[in-house]
């Protein structure tokens, strides 16, 4: 599972938000999805709806109406009154025309063959109940009603029978067509039922992984951090222990009275004297560490010159490499402009830096402070960039990233017994962001490391007043 | 001054006609058209024969249809022209005509009376055998019109007409 706690570190170190960004977007996209559903869903169940009430309407208008055109026609058999026959007639021709308009628009909106079939015999068959009905209206006019009667029995009888016949075949074909939306309906809403069902259980799964690897990533990043400190307090003790044995023992010697002679004095006096600095250092650098956590804004920013920065630093560093073979090779280029800066950070942040490449070096021991403008690497414009190069051991590439991490202490280093705290880098990077900068690094195995401070250019006004 | 007179007269008879009020001032008349079924073949009658249809001397079209008389209730002015200057008569005479015609037989069916122009414009479409009078005004596509004598009611020297304050 390496590579899982890989992953789960890394989501761990952007504070799980990025994972927790993911689930909320695809929340959002599945909330899209199952509305985008519903109200298709809702679409096909209005539609259906409107379709039936419209078919249902239609269906019962046209049947009306033909009776209405049979009744006016009987009706005006029950007058002998001119006047009311025409009434009449004139009612039964109406009712009519709408029987005809509604056969008409029934034959336009047929989707299948068989209405369509329907909708041709219908209005054949009710064209000849018309024919019938109009030599019935017009015997019934001429005031011979036995011929009406007779006429309508045995040629207006049959022909509206067949009229009939085919308006409960309309119903009995839209009772199927009906039956037919309906399973569709019921087919999609089952269709919407499953997909939802399936959608909920997936998002479901994948919050509960989102949620698991979220706790496991934190209780990973907790006990790394508990052992990050188990491992930084038994440095520290160690890198405390030895000064303090060196001072022990000077200090015992002292006081039996071994130590005779000044010469012998001098010597413990240097020795006390260098253990003292160093343990002075060391707590330094812890307290150093401390006070960085919280406060980003505790240093001052005002232009500073490069080489007054160097110059700093090279003053700073000259007890590291004091009576050793060691060189530091500077180079700035020409017409640097000012920078931004805290001048004790920026030496803070450079010395540990030189500290680093002095104790990582190897048998390579030079290192190269250089400083050079370039094309800012966030942002627009341009930038100084002070980098610290060395020659040493390298880093390996899977722990470029963690370098930077409080109290990380490479397992190659721990072996090569190397000591250190582990808050070198991590104190060097947060100066460097205090003040509006960045820290960044090169390395490559065996072959060195190159850590680059990435400073802002001092403008307009502020350059007036160049340290 | 007198032909201002003639246009407000004119302007009033405009009115008349299109509201379908008492249809003109003393005196005026228009002409009467003799109108049958659009499927019925006969184009033209002659006056006589136009009077034999009224006195139901005929009762049968060329096509064997029977024919179906349609007459405007007594004392309206368009059946007033038709007893008058069709059937020679008054109105207590076709009266006397027509009951002695259905006593003896000679009469089928005796006239379909109807109240307005536009029933008597609805019973002729509606029966192929049926004939009646419209004013030239009150006609429309749904019934035809028939030469009388080879006229038609828009012709010069066409003899039917409706005198709205005749004294019959």
């Amino acid at each position: 599972m390496p590579f899982l706690d890989r992953l789960l570190s890394a989501a761990y170190r952007h504070n799980a938000t990025l994972l927790l960004f993911m689930v909320f977007c695809l929340v959002v996209i599945v909330g899209v999805f199952v509305i985008r559903d519903l109200g298709t869903a809702n679409f096909e169940a209005q539609t259906i709806y409107t379709g039936s009430v419209h078919g249902l309407r239609r269906i019962g208008e046209l049947q009306y109406d033909a009776q209405e055109t049979r009744r006016a026609t009987l009706y005006a058999l029950t007058t002998s009154d001119s006047n009311l026959q025409v009434e009449y007639a004139d009612q039964s021709r109406s009712a009519d025309q709408r029987v005809k308009d509604a056969i008409a628009e029934y034959g336009r909106q047929a989707k299948q063959p068989a209405e369509t079939a329907l909708a041709h015999r219908l209005a054949n068959d009710w064209s000849s109940y018309l024919s019938v009905r109009d030599e019935v209206l017009a015997s019934i006019l001429e005031g011979s009603t036995k011929e009406a009667v007779s006429l309508d029995l045995s040629g207006g009888v049959p022909a509206f029978e067949r009229v009939r016949q085919d308006l409960n075949e309309v119903k009995v074909l839209y009772d199927e067509d009906a039956l037919r939306s309906q399973a569709n309906l019921s087919a999609s809403a089952r269709r919407s039922t499953f997909r939802l069902i399936g959608i909920l259980g997936f998002t479901f799964l994948l919050s509960s992984a989102a949620v698991w690897a979220i706790q496991r990533s934190q209780m990973l990043g907790a006990i790394q951090l508990a052992k990050l400190q188990m491992e930084f307090v038994a440095s520290v003790s160690h890198e405390l222990r030895t000064p303090l044995a060196v001072l022990s023992s000077a200090a015992d010697n002292l006081a039996d009275g071994i130590i005779v002679g000044n010469d012998a004095l001098q010597k413990y006096g240097a020795v006390l004297q260098h253990q003292s600095r160093r343990m002075s250092t060391l707590v330094d650098e812890i307290l150093l560490f401390a006070s960085t956590e919280d406060s980003k804004n505790r240093y001052i920013l005002q232009p500073l010159q490069v080489s007054r920065i160097f110059e700093s630093v090279m003053s700073a560093s000259a007890g590291l490499i004091q009576g050793t073979d060691f060189v530091i090779n500077e180079h700035i280029d020409e017409g640097l402009p000012p920078v931004m800066g805290d001048l004790s950070g920026i030496s803070q942040c450079l010395q540990n830096l030189i500290g680093n490449a002095v104790k990582y070096c190897g048998n390579h021991r030079s290192v190269a402070l250089c400083a050079r403008a370039a094309p800012a690497t966030s942002g627009s414009g341009q930038e100084v960039q002070i980098s610290v190069a060395d020659r040493g051991i390298g880093i390996d590439p899977s722990e470029l990233a963690r370098v930077f991490d409080p109290f990380y202490r490479s397992p190659r280093v721990n072996a090569m017994q190397i000591h250190g705290t582990g808050l070198g880098l991590s104190l060097a990077r947060r100066i460097a962001e205090s003040m509006g900068g960045r820290l960044s690094v090169v390395s490559e195995l065996s072959v060195g490391s190159t850590f680059t401070l990435h400073l802002q250019i001092a403008k307009g006004e502020d350059s007036q007043t160049v340290l | 001054m007198r032909r201002l007179t003639t246009y407000l007269v004119a302007l009033t008879l405009a009115a008349a006609h299109q509201l379908d009020a008492p249809r003109a001032s003393a005196g005026s008349s228009e002409a009467l058209a003799i109108v049958v079924n659009r499927s019925n073949p006969v184009d033209s009658l002659s006056l006589a024969e136009l009077r034999a249809i009224f006195l139901s001397s005929r009762s049968h079209w060329a096509n064997e249809r029977r024919i179906t008389l349609v007459m405007r209730e007594p004392g309206e002015p368009e059946r007033k022209t038709i007893v008058h200057d069709v059937c020679g008569m008054n109105e207590n005479q076709l009266k006397t005509h027509v009951l002695h015609g259905l006593f003896t037989g000679e009469i089928l069916v005796s006239p379909k009376v109807l109240a307005t122009a536009s029933g008597v414009r609805k019973f002729i479409f509606n029966v192929p055998g049926a004939i009646g009078y419209l004013r030239v005004s009150d006609v429309d596509d749904s019934v035809k019109v028939l030469r009388i004598d080879n006229l038609l009611p828009t012709d010069k020297g066409y003899k039917l007409r409706v005198q709205d304050q005749t004294g019959y």
